[in-house]
């Protein structure tokens, strides 16, 4: 009978699955993968996951990439290259190998099929199946050990979701071992937990398998027709066969059960105002666990103020990085990436900036993300008539104006100069 | 008829399994090599493949990845000289492995047992 010790984090291979287009966050996603996206001034999404693997005590690690890779492949090598390799450990990115079929991956299923040969070459005794586009602090060791103690082939994180959010999740049933006994992805009509009919078992696309049957079943999945999906094809196909649990977040998250899939604009937009609550629910700062970035060289961060007693120069409530520059401007309810800089008599309001980004004298900008290295020129207006900004921007329903990474502003937009 | 394509670097391998499988009623094509061995089953797809795993040239590994990733129904019976290929997770594509010997009996009833298998999914 298997137990869990030092040996099983040594045994254990973590994949990340960083390959998703990531469409619905366009255009953050126009030059780079979903996990690459900046979030929370400092950090890549893949950061977090990537964090809970090392704090974990994981030491092997595959990135599985795909579309737009450039980008995620820089921050890893820049920031993760921290794994020894003379003990064992490692952090392999891997672009697709084409070794089993000659297509991209059709599926995460698929993704874990066509890269069997580094399972063999692994030769784990688990694999821990991750998203790279998910914002959370969860200590995967507790989740392995819950594994070994089930016996289980398949143990898969759950969180509790609501009705509205149930539709988008993979939703479980399970009894009173924990045992799942359905599976529905993204249903319509889901099945509540029993006594709760408000709350729903949704998977966080957390797995952890035995290797030979992952193997096993990936193999199986590749030869039926499928969307090669672990939600929609793998797990249901496991569950009446094989052990299968779930694993409660709630067991396992670090600093209280928060979870963040970053699927859309406003998933992202909503995570980004979470930390700048004055006692976030997201804390970046844990000294337990720490998240680990690559940060380029920048000087401290820096507030000028001309006049001590006007309201220019100051910064409120905001998140701000190295290298940042408020020169006599007015930074409310922000996040300031590094080396982004605020001209004066700009008023910037509940905005994501991201590294690099200049705005002129005198513009005001709110409720807008603005990618990397764009400069607004002075006077410019964002944020204060969303028709005519969704002329030239994206605009998502709840109103967020998106400005993609290098983009020329002054060309093409007729400035609506402040009055 | 049912048509097996052996796979297979061995000459006169090659035509002890042409033979004996020919009087169990099938019809047998050999190829050399792994790219052989595509390139058959490209131009005439065969019910089964018996497939060599150590050949100079494409190895079988490789072809069974190639084969699979065009036509993932094609039923493949790795027959091969060692054991410890088995344990290798990249061979458990096969729908079996066979472990070459003088008697031919284990591969004809694995092949039996391999078409009995697909007729009854239903492919």
């Amino acid at each position: 009978m298997a137990r869990f010790d030092q040996q099983t984090l040594k045994n254990t291979l973590a994949v990340v699955l960083a390959g998703g287009q990531g469409e619905r966050l366009y255009p953050l996603t126009k030059d780079r993968a979903k996990p690459a996206v900046p979030f929370a001034g400092s950090y890549r999404i893949i950061d977090f996951t990537l964090s809970n693997v090392a704090n974990s005590g994981l030491r092997r690690v595959a990135v599985l990439t795909q579309y737009k890779s450039y980008s995620l492949q820089r921050h890893l090598q820049l920031g993760w290259n921290v794994f020894n390799y003379e003990l064992g450990e490692h952090l392999s990115v891997i672009p697709p190998q084409q070794r089993m079929a000659s297509v991209w991956y059709r599926g995460t299923a698929d993704a874990l099929f066509q890269n069997i040969y580094i399972l063999e070459k692994e030769k784990p005794q688990y694999v821990l199946i991750l998203s790279g586009d998910h914002i959370y602090k969860m200590d995967y060791a507790r989740m392995l050990k819950y594994h070994i103690e089930k016996g289980a082939d398949l143990t898969v994180a759950c969180i509790e979701v609501n009705r509205e959010e149930a539709s988008r999740f993979g939703i479980m049933q399970v009894d009173e071992t924990n045992r799942i006994i359905d599976f529905a992805e993204k249903p319509s009509d889901p099945k509540p937990i029993p006594g709760k009919p408000d709350a729903f078992l949704g998977s966080m696309g957390v797995y952890v398998f035995n290797t030979e049957e992952l193997v096993r079943q990936v193999i199986a999945d590749a030869k039926r027709p499928s969307s090669h999906d672990f939600g929609r094809n793998i797990i249901p196909a496991m569950i009446e066969q094989r052990d299968v649990f779930v694993f409660n977040f709630g067991e396992g998250a670090v600093g209280g059960p928060y979870w963040r899939d970053i699927g859309t604009i406003d998933a992202y937009w909503n995570a980004s105002r979470d930390l700048l609550e004055a006692s976030p629910p997201f804390v970046l700062d844990d000294p337990r666990w720490p998240i680990r970035t690559y940060q380029g060289q920048y000087p401290p961060a820096k507030v000028i103020s001309s006049n001590r007693n006007s309201d220019c120069g100051a910064v409120i409530n905001s998140l701000i990085c190295a290298g940042v520059v408020v020169n006599d401007a007015r930074v409310v309810d922000c996040i300031l990436s590094p080396g982004t800089v605020i001209e004066p008599g700009a008023v910037v309001e509940n905005c994501v900036l991201m590294e690099g980004t200049l705005i002129g004298r005198g513009a005001r900008i709110r409720n807008t993300i603005i990618d990397k290295y764009v400069h607004v020129p002075p006077d410019l207006r964002i944020g204060y008539d969303l028709a005519e900004d969704s002329r030239h921007f994206t605009v998502t329903e709840s109103g967020v104006v998106v400005i993609p990474k290098e983009l020329p502003v002054e060309q093409g937009y007729e400035l609506p100069v402040r009055q | 008829m049912t048509r097996i394509l052996v796979v297979e670097d061995d000459k006169n391998q090659q035509e002890l399994y042409r033979q004996e499988l020919s009087e169990e009623g099938y019809e047998v094509d050999v190829a050399s090599d792994g790219k052989e061995a595509i390139a058959k089953v490209q131009k005439e797809r065969p019910d089964l493949i018996v497939l060599d795993i150590s050949m100079p040239g494409m190895d079988g590994i490789e072809a069974m990845g190639k084969i699979l990733g065009s036509d993932n129904r094609i039923p493949i019976v790795l027959n091969t000289a060692y054991s410890s290929y088995k344990d290798n997770f990249m061979t458990w594509s096969a729908d079996a492995y066979v472990i070459k010997s003088s008697d031919l009996t284990p591969l004809k009833n694995t092949i039996k047992q391999v078409l009995e298998n697909v007729k009854q999914s239903g492919s």
